[in-house]
């Protein structure tokens, strides 16, 4: 047995006007649930404590809460001391039990047709990735754009491609899906990260829809502009000024000793709009003795397109990347947008290691830079965070450049899944509530690491924004400056 | 409608609904007797639970048993259920069961079931024990929930009216003795009633009433309690089968089920020595053995002192490709993983867990009960599987009997009598007894499971039934105490665990012989099943004992 004290949200709507929280100490069994504890706290201390729960076993779906803010079965999430425990972000009927009807309601029954057969191997094995959903509503819950536009939720798209790649099923799968905001979904993958069953909603049903969409012709305008941008240029930004590619050599050599090599892959922004950011990177990897080999004939890496579902030229693109890295014997590519990184690494099958600018840095070690005088916090960028799983490099990296380092909860800021084209309005709403939580940590710089993020939070905020790479630059010059200024 | 006390004038309850069948209960059963009775009339289904959450065929792994090829049979059905029931089964429901499986899962199937299909655009079907022929088809190990999600996409394409967490808690009758519906608890603990010219019982199992059980919290036998108190008679309650495999990690989870599937897929038990000790029990099935041998068993190893130092024994997929684990075994794999036991790497820890109850209402094939105007269809029912049922034959039960409930009870008159208010009237004045109750319920449920856990469990005896006996009545006694309104359902459902804990021991009394998962260490009487001289156990409010068969089979 151990004792466990946790914080629970109470509201009685019959007498509160808004929930509360209470704080309990509970004896539970090793390896007790959250479900046990909750258990144990309406069994010894207040038997009217509200919360749904059935199978116990994660099969049914009713338990859902927010442990310390993030969603999860209560039945499988083990008890941690201090926790808080929350409902979803749901309405609330009482404490933890929360309204769940109207958006299982928006879940679309399968319309079998009259003639409808057994459908094949092939087809059923695409249909099951879809069909573990046990509709327990906690990616409803954690959904940025469900937060700023009518978006019907994560699941409600699930059983749209679910319903579309059933040969038996007679509805209009995509006119419903995009009735119910297809094109709202920033692709953040905050859905999967929360799913109990690990479903890929934004890869395996959003990006999917929106590829059938896109054979209908039903592609947004503004996404088909890039989608020509890139078949005309290989790159899905207008060149306004000397590119990157325009202003490098194709070997850039470290000022010391030879410590590593990458090839690095620029990606559209960094190439074409910020290309000042990717020269601070070359300066960073130079100090570190990083060699960076860059072939000049790398292009987009499809990545807008595969998020808008306008895929047909998407394999040339891979085809030609990957040559150019390829031909070149390059074994490591290094990449400093995260979403080309995510898409080299999730949507490409590569002869080379793909690595975010964050990885090579932290692994080989770098040349403490002076402590900028600042206070920085750090934002998430979604397809680095969820799309390659990394989380602590880039703070490692920050707290050794700036004075204080401090957390802002992560969100999606909203520019992704060509949302920020698409659907300005709902970008600029989640890039507002960005500002907000920038707000709430005092920092006097915002530091990410993904230039869609850093533009449209910039957009979106009076606090400068700035990338890793230029942070740890200017920590550079700070240490040459005061070297030359003490010697 | 609206209904008075006729002495008092007082309105009894401010919601009443009224439909030609109101069908109690949203598992498989439920939701096919729904569909089916919606053909003929209105139709008010009650769950207690959200529909599609609640109960435990959303929970149900492994599978649904149909004969679907050229080289299966009936028969062969027919006869391994009759066998692994120990000849208790009612032939006539066994018969309705194995002839109409096929055609329900052809139904599931054009409705849009996602089960899992071979190269040449079959149905597949993996062996499951007790069976001669490998007939149990699936979807993963989630056949359950791929279930009753695709009934639900069907109940939707019908009118029937859906009232979500709103608990039945008696039922009523009318003025000629028959049964008129319902009396129900929101989720606010206020009352509603229900009347209907036929009501469908479809409320499941009850092994929640153990303390180690795979039940879904809904599993608290409520529809056994709620016709016994109406008088309907039920049949072999003493036959609770324990699945062999329960998870006993972590402790708060014990019992949560490891589908047979593991074990159709190839996994062996070895016990604490790594023996693998089925040779000594059943050589020939070995882990495909019949459940009531396998978890007897086990129960036998542990005893024995050949267990695990946490009570249990091996089960063991480690052999298995990874690959067929992930693909399989979805389900089993996530939830170790979550409990920190890779599967594919390391063994599983096992025990028997109260699983299902054989027994139940007596119904006839075409699921009437021995109550006027009330049917009843899936666990809650009695007769299909005797003394033990095999794997995958409940989920066909669910479809099977669910579709021949609702369909009599669509074609049932409209009944003429009114609803007895005194009936009402004595249900309202047991919820408000609940306000002046001393007694905690969450102590009194507690209690009971332990009691029945080590007093009617896997082996039994006369003195150890009749001690739980005892004890259970005085549980039943005590008067419990609902905190607030929406604590009286609580109060309800612990009054029927204790109802439905009593209809088990008494039932176990009843029966002198070993007979599939009914074990007496005190048998005076050794049976051969097939040629055993008894049948059923009845219990009522009015009689109970056991029926002697006229010629032995």
């Amino acid at each position: 047995m151990k004792t466990i004290t946790l914080r629970v949200s109470r509201f009685d709507p019959a007498e509160d006007t808004e929930p509360h929280i209470e704080e309990y100490t509970v004896r539970v069994n090793e390896g007790a649930r959250v479900l046990h504890v909750l258990h144990a706290i309406r069994d010894e201390h207040d038997p009217t404590l509200s919360y749904r729960y059935c199978c116990g076993s994660g099969q049914c779906g009713s338990c859902a809460v927010k442990v310390d803010g993030k969603p999860a079965l209560a039945c499988m999430a083990e008890a941690r001391d201090g926790m808080t425990v929350e409902p979803l972000d749901l309405p609330v009927v009482k404490d933890l039990t929360v309204d769940m009807e109207p958006v299982i309601a928006k879940i679309a029954r399968i319309c079998p047709a009259a003639d409808a057969g057994l459908p094949s191997r092939d087809e059923i094995a695409a249909i099951k990735p879809l069909r573990d959903c046990i509709e327990c509503l906690c990616c409803v819950s954690a959904c940025p754009a469900l937060q700023v536009t009518e978006f019907a939720g994560p699941t409600v798209l699930r059983q749209e491609m679910r319903l579309a790649l059933d040969p038996r099923d007679s509805g209009d799968r995509i006119g419903d899906a995009i009735k119910k905001g297809l094109f709202y979904c920033t692709t953040c993958k905050r859905c999967t990260e929360v799913c109990p069953k690990e479903i890929d909603i934004p890869g395996k049903a959003i990006e999917k829809l929106r590829e059938v969409a896109n054979r209908r012709g039903l592609t947004l305008p503004r996404h088909q502009e890039v989608a020509r941008l890139i078949r005309e240029t290989g790159r899905s930004v207008e060149r306004t000024q000397p590119t990157f590619l325009e202003q490098v050599p194709e070997v850039i050599e470290p000022d010391g000793p030879v410590r590593g090599e990458v090839g690095f892959f620029v990606g559209c922004m960094f190439n074409g709009r910020v290309p000042q950011t990717a020269l601070d990177a070359m300066e960073v990897l130079k100090r570190n003795g990083i060699r960076v080999l860059v072939p000049h004939d790398q292009v987009c890496c499809g990545s807008p397109l595969i998020r808008t579902g306008q895929t047909a030229d998407v394999d040339d693109l891979k085809k030609r990347n990957i040559e150019a890295f390829a031909r070149r014997g390059i074994r490591t590519v290094m990449t400093i947008c995260a979403g080309c990184g995510a898409t080299l690494k999730n949507d490409y099958d590569t002869p080379f290691e793909v690595k975010d600018v964050t990885e090579i840095l932290t692994e080989y070690g770098i040349e403490p830079p002076a402590k900028l005088e600042i206070t920085a916090t750090y934002h998430d960028p979604c397809h680095l965070l969820r799309g390659q799983g990394i989380r602590e490099q880039p703070r490692e990296l920050l707290r050794e450049a700036v004075r204080e380092f401090v957390e802002m909860p992560s969100q999606c800021c909203g520019a992704g899944g060509g949302v920020r084209s698409g659907v300005p309005e709902e970008a600029k709403a989640l890039g507002l509530m960005r500002d907000e939580a920038v707000k709430a940590t005092g920092a006097d710089v915002v530091v990410t690491v993904c230039p869609f993020c850093e533009f449209h939070i910039a957009d979106c905020t009076d606090v400068p924004v700035k990338n890793l790479v230029t942070v740890l630059l200017e920590g550079y010059r700070k240490k040459d400056a005061e070297r030359q200024g003490s010697a | 409608m609206v209904l008075y006390n006729a002495q008092t004038n007082k309105m009894l309850v401010d919601e009443i609904v009224d439909a030609h069948v109101l069908v109690i209960g949203s598992g498989g059963a439920g939701v096919r007797a729904a569909i089916e009775a919606s053909r003929y009339g209105s139709v008010v289904m009650v769950s207690k639970t959200i529909a599609g959450k609640g109960g435990c065929t959303t929970m149900a792994e492994g599978g649904f048993n149909a004969v679907l090829r050229e080289a299966d049979s009936i028969e062969v059905h027919r006869e391994d259920t009759l066998k692994g029931g120990a000849y208790l089964n009612d032939p006539a429901l066994v018969d309705a069961l194995v002839r109409e499986a096929p055609e329900r899962m052809a139904d599931l199937v054009r409705w849009g079931a996602v089960f899992d299909v071979t190269d040449d655009r079959q149905v597949a079907q993996r062996p499951f024990g007790g069976q001669r022929f490998p007939r149990t088809c699936y979807a993963g190990d989630r056949t359950g929930h791929e279930l009753i999600m695709t009934l639900l996409d069907r109940l939707d394409a019908t009118d029937t009216q859906l009232y979500q967490e709103v608990s039945v808690v008696d039922l009523v009758k009318d003025e000629d003795g028959a049964v008129a519906g319902a009396i129900a608890l929101d989720r606010d603990g206020s009352p509603v009633l229900f009347s209907a010219d036929a009501t469908v019982l479809a409320t499941g199992g009850g092994t929640q009433v153990y303390d180690v059980s795979t039940n879904s919290a809904a599993g608290t036998g409520d529809g056994y309690a709620m016709g016994y108190r109406a008088g309907a008679e039920l049949i072999d309650m003493e036959m609770v089968q324990f699945h062999p495999t329960g998870a006993i990690y972590p402790y708060d989870a014990r019992g949560r089920l490891v589908t047979e599937a593991v074990r159709g897929e190839g996994g062996i038990l070895l016990n604490a020595r790594r023996e693998r000790f089925m040779e000594r029990y059943d050589p020939a099935r070995m882990e495909l053995s019949t459940r009531d041998v396998v978890a007897r068993a086990i129960a036998t190893e542990v005893l024995e002192g050949r267990g695990t130092a946490r009570g249990g024994v091996y089960l063991d997929v480690t052999h298995l490709p990874a690959e067929k684990i992930e693909s399989r075994l979805p389900v089993m794999l996530e939830q170790f993983l979550a409990y920190g036991v890779d599967i594919r790497r390391e063994p599983m820890e096992v025990a028997p867990t109260a699983h299902h109850i054989m027994g139940g209402l007596r119904i006839t094939p075409e699921c009437r009960t021995s109550l006027k105007g009330l049917f009843a269809c899936g666990e809650v029912a009695g007769g299909v599987h005797g003394a033990n049922r095999l794997g995958g034959n409940a989920l066909a039960e669910t479809q099977v009997f669910g579709k021949r409930a609702g369909e009599s009870a669509g074609k049932a008159p409209a009944r003429s009598g009114k609803v007895d208010s005194a009936g009402v009237d004595g249900v309202l004045r047991v919820l408000d007894g609940f306000f002046e109750g001393a007694a905690s319920p969450a102590a009194v449920r507690k209690d009971l499971k332990l009691t029945m856990w080590s007093q009617a469990g896997i082996f039994r005896t006369a003195p150890d039934l009749r001690t739980a006996l005892g004890h259970i009545r005085r549980l039943a006694d005590q008067r419990l105490c609902a905190a607030s309104t929406a604590n009286l359902l609580e109060c309800c459902t612990v009054r029927n665990m204790c109802t439905t804990a009593s209809l088990i021991v008494r039932c176990a009394l009843l029966r002198p012989e070993n007979r599939g998962a009914h074990v007496r260490r005190d048998a005076t009487v050794i049976t051969e099943p097939a040629a055993s001289p008894f049948s059923h156990t009845y219990i009522s409010l009015a009689r109970e004992g056991i029926e002697q068969r006229e010629a032995a089979a």
